[in-house]
């Protein structure tokens, strides 16, 4: 199953940990955000093999904006 | 309401078939499915079995007393005419003679179609009656199968909706749908699982077995119908700063800490998926039933947004009006901004939640762990709405919002004219200056928004001697699903 991990909220890309043919596990940080003068981390759903990461740090993000696919 | 609200096709098919006895081993058989559902040897029926549509019993769940209706999928797709309806106006009256809960086992394509407006007459009896019995009694619905049009907004209707893995909610299925609009959806993506545990807001629980489902029900049940007492005796202090991060501004999951503060043993999270950023958990603390709101901060950050508000909302004034008290465990950085936000009603939506604490008269009682700003902390069972007892730990910030973020509106101007690369010293410096004037936590003691700051370490203790010495009391109100 296809996993598109996208941002809930406007927020600046601080990290990204992962990157293309890079294997998560359930609930791994993928990436994190800021907003609200929060640090907020965004992680995987399920376990999968990156396919494509669309975002680079110092990027800003809207909501719903796809961070990272997960296959 | 819809037009065509007897919506389901195989309805259409039953009733050309004509009324069906359910074979002895029909899983779907109302007899069995409520036997399944309550104590062993405890079920009295109430109406008899027929081809009413509807089956209604009483007995006891975990030895708690209740009355409980099961739709008869085995007859014209369990469709909802007369006397079917009739059938959960007897339960619903039993059940408010007696005071018990209500439990719904729904799998309905809702009104007969065969019977007219007739049908949709007596399935508009039966929202009433639940509409009156709103606040009064526990209801509960747990959806086993399909349930469309009246059958949708029946359990909509209810306190909490359970779904099982075969559930489907909505107000027309999907064939009525393609002959309408021409939109080709199946039932799972209309009314399943994903849709009314992540987007609608509908289903409560979701659950992966029917057993499963079954179980959250009679959890709830019990929850509802044997309160108990809260022995302050019993309630031991836990290390919860373990469960939070060293960095004030990292996100972290809510849930152990949620968990830690409530007794060990069963608990029932509601919404778990939906509006994510708040959590609304059912559980006992001290032996007694208490219902706890939480910011989660690793969603959103904490924010608090138009459907977390709503969600938070209608779990307090539903706590409230059974006479549940609630703890609220505060971090929050405020409501998220926005035009998404504000064009989904954040403003209209956000009262709600204003409106539900400022109204509860059930002991509440607030701890904020790490900051509350804002809006958001007045949202959150403020000293101002009418907290039993604030509570707060060292350290936690109390303010409008971030000292720096003030500074940036409140002194605009002058660091405008600052150098670029000396902006950040001054607005650190101007930033600790409005800490010491605005004057931070203990200045929030001072003029009693917080009652009293705690270790960490004893915080389960404070909220048990805080919430025993509160008067009991009970909201005098429905519980309309908002």
């Amino acid at each position: 199953m296809t996993q598109r991990i996208a941002s809930d909220l406007v927020a600046n890309v601080a990290l990204v940990h992962v990157r293309v043919g890079s294997s998560v596990q359930a609930g791994d940080e993928v990436a994190l955000l800021e907003s609200m003068k929060m640090e907020i981390p965004v992680v995987a759903e399920e376990p999968g093999t990156v396919t494509d990461v669309r975002v680079t740090p110092g990027d800003v993000v809207q909501e719903g904006d796809v961070l990272v696919v997960i296959d | 309401m819809p037009a065509r609200m007897p919506s389901s096709a195989s309805q259409a098919a039953s009733a050309a078939a004509g009324p069906k006895v359910g074979r002895e081993d029909d899983p779907r058989r109302p007899l069995l499915r409520l036997a399944t559902f309550l104590d062993d040897g405890s079920l009295r029926l109430l109406t008899p079995q027929d081809s009413s549509g509807v089956l209604a019993a009483q007995g006891t769940v975990r030895g708690v007393p209740v009355v409980a209706f099961a739709s008869d999928a085995t007859v014209q797709g369990g469709a909802m005419g007369v006397e079917g309806c009739s059938v959960i106006l007897t339960a619903y009256e039993k059940a408010l003679a007696d005071r018990v809960p209500v439990v719904g086992l729904w799998h309905s394509g809702g009104a007969r179609l065969a019977e007219g407006v007739v049908s949709l007459h007596a399935v508009g009896e039966v929202f009433a009656v639940m509409t009156r019995a709103s606040g009064v009694i526990p209801q509960v619905s747990v959806v086993l199968g399909a349930a469309a049009g009246g059958a949708a907004y029946g359990p909509a209707l209810t306190d909490i909706v359970i779904l099982g893995p075969d559930g489907r909610i909505f107000v027309t299925g999907p064939d009525v749908v393609r002959s309408v609009t021409g939109e080709n959806v199946d039932a799972l993506r209309l009314g399943g699982p994903e849709p009314h545990g992540r987007r609608s807001g509908v289903v409560h629980v979701i659950t992966e077995t029917t057993e499963e489902a079954y179980q959250r029900a009679q959890l709830v049940c019990a929850l509802f119908g044997a309160q108990g007492e809260l022995d302050v005796s019993a309630v031991r202090d836990r290390d919860l700063i373990a469960l939070f991060p060293e960095s004030p501004k990292r996100a972290y999951d809510v849930h152990p800490v949620v968990g830690a503060i409530l007794d060990e043993g069963e608990t029932l999270e509601l919404h778990p998926k939906w509006a994510p950023s708040i959590t609304t958990t059912l559980g006992r603390f001290g032996g007694r039933t208490v219902g706890v709101v939480a910011n989660n901060p690793m969603r959103l950050g904490g924010c608090l947004d138009s459907s977390s508000a709503e969600k938070a909302a209608r779990f307090v004034r539903m706590c409230d009006a059974f006479g549940v008290p609630l703890l609220v465990v505060v971090d929050v950085p405020g409501y998220l901004p926005g035009v998404g936000q504000e064009w989904d009603g954040v403003v209209r939506r956000g009262a709600k939640l204003l409106h539900a604490f400022a109204e509860a008269t059930v002991p509440r009682v607030t701890l904020v762990t790490r900051k509350a700003y804002g809006g958001a902390y007045i949202a959150m069972n403020s000293r101002s709405l009418g907290a039993t007892r604030v509570f707060a730990w060292p350290g936690a910030q109390v303010a409008v919002m971030g000292a720096v973020a003030a500074v940036r509106i409140l002194h605009r101007r002058r660091l405008a004219e600052v150098e670029e690369d000396d902006r950040t010293r001054v607005e650190n410096e101007l930033a600790q200056e409005h800490e010491e004037l605005s004057g931070g936590l203990p200045r929030a003691v001072e003029i009693g928004v917080v009652d009293e700051i705690i270790a960490p370490e004893r915080t389960r203790s404070a909220l048990a001697t805080a919430l025993a010495q509160a008067p009991r009391r009970r909201g005098q109100h429905n519980n309309i699903p908002l």
